[in-house]
């Protein structure tokens, strides 16, 4: 692949300034899902983009962007939620449901995102990288630094908890 | 349906319903020009606080000079390291030499004492006695 002008001063509508605009809905994302907090994760993503922006030099692709930025991301959001002791999701907090369920219904999804905030760090983390950016375990293991055989391992868990939480929840409301 | 088929079919349901849950979000729209805003407001401190000196040796012209002096003094240094020896060497040579004389001079310095000594003592200095005592 080609290398791409990454120095470029922003504002210049290349470079540092066209990566910002492509990626901070991604790094947003992943900051936001795993925090399940607005301002926080605006201010996550922004030093992601500020610690980018340091690295460029190092930085040959942009692939190499990409990988970089999810990694950095995940990694930040998993020491954010260590050092910041928030207040953990119950379950027993979620409301019951007012009407029935239907595909792509907003109370399905919230229940959902409950429940994986529930998760501890890591099977949160590999959650959100394999649903929201429909990454692979190789790629997941290798952002986390973790063996594929932990990552399978922790999406076949968290599916299995998920899977039996949302029937339990909801009933046998057709997802 | 098999209950297997069943609970395979509700992964997939649950699967879909993970990826539709976990859509990537919108970035709030002035999240680029914070970032820009910041990254300015960085770079005007880290210019107000000066660079730090190698930084200079981004400048290859900077660098060549470095690693050419540092070379020259490692040369100079290494030459003048294999000369301790040597000089060590010759100065005690010198200084065996200088001892020698000195010796040389003491000795010599002793024997002429003792014969002004000797042409100074009472038996020399009355002429007349000394040829009675030669006859």
């Amino acid at each position: 692949m080609a290398e791409i002008s990454l120095a470029d001063p922003p504002n210049t509508g290349t470079g540092f300034a066209d990566l910002v605009r492509r990626h901070q809905s991604m790094v947003f994302s992943i900051a936001q899902h795993f925090l399940a907090d607005r301002p926080a994760a605006e201010e996550l993503a922004q030093d992601v983009f500020l610690q980018l922006h340091a690295n460029l030099p190092n930085l040959k692709s942009e692939e190499h962007v990409k990988f970089w930025l999810r990694k950095v991301t995940a990694h930040r959001c998993i020491d954010y939620k260590r050092r910041h002791t928030l207040p953990q999701v119950s379950l027993e907090d979620v409301a019951e449901p007012g009407a029935p369920a239907r595909s792509g219904d907003p109370f399905v999804e919230r229940k959902l995102r409950q429940m994986v905030a529930s998760l501890p760090e890591k099977p949160r983390m590999v959650m959100i990288l394999r649903y929201q950016e429909d990454l692979n375990p190789d790629d997941i293991a290798e952002m986390l630094a973790m063996p594929i055989a932990t990552v399978k391992s922790h999406l076949q868990r968290s599916l299995a908890m998920l899977r039996e939480k949302i029937t339990r929840a909801i009933g046998e409301v057709t997802i | 349906m098999t209950k297997e088929e069943d609970t395979r079919n509700e992964i997939t349901q649950l699967e879909e319903a993970l990826h539709r849950t976990f859509r990537r979000q919108e970035a709030p729209p002035d999240f680029a020009e914070h970032v820009f805003a910041q990254v300015a407001e960085q770079n005007s401190l880290r210019h107000a606080a000066g660079d730090p000196w190698w930084k200079a040796l981004s400048i290859p012209v900077i660098r060549w000079a470095a690693i050419t002096a540092t070379a020259a003094s490692l040369v100079i240094g290494g030459i003048h390291y294999r000369n301790v020896p040597r000089e060590r060497a010759r100065g005690k040579a010198a200084k065996q030499q200088l001892m020698l004389a000195l010796r040389i001079a003491g000795s010599k310095l002793q024997l002429a004492k003792a014969r002004v000594n000797e042409i100074n003592s009472p038996q020399n200095t009355n002429p007349r006695k000394n040829e009675e005592v030669k006859d």
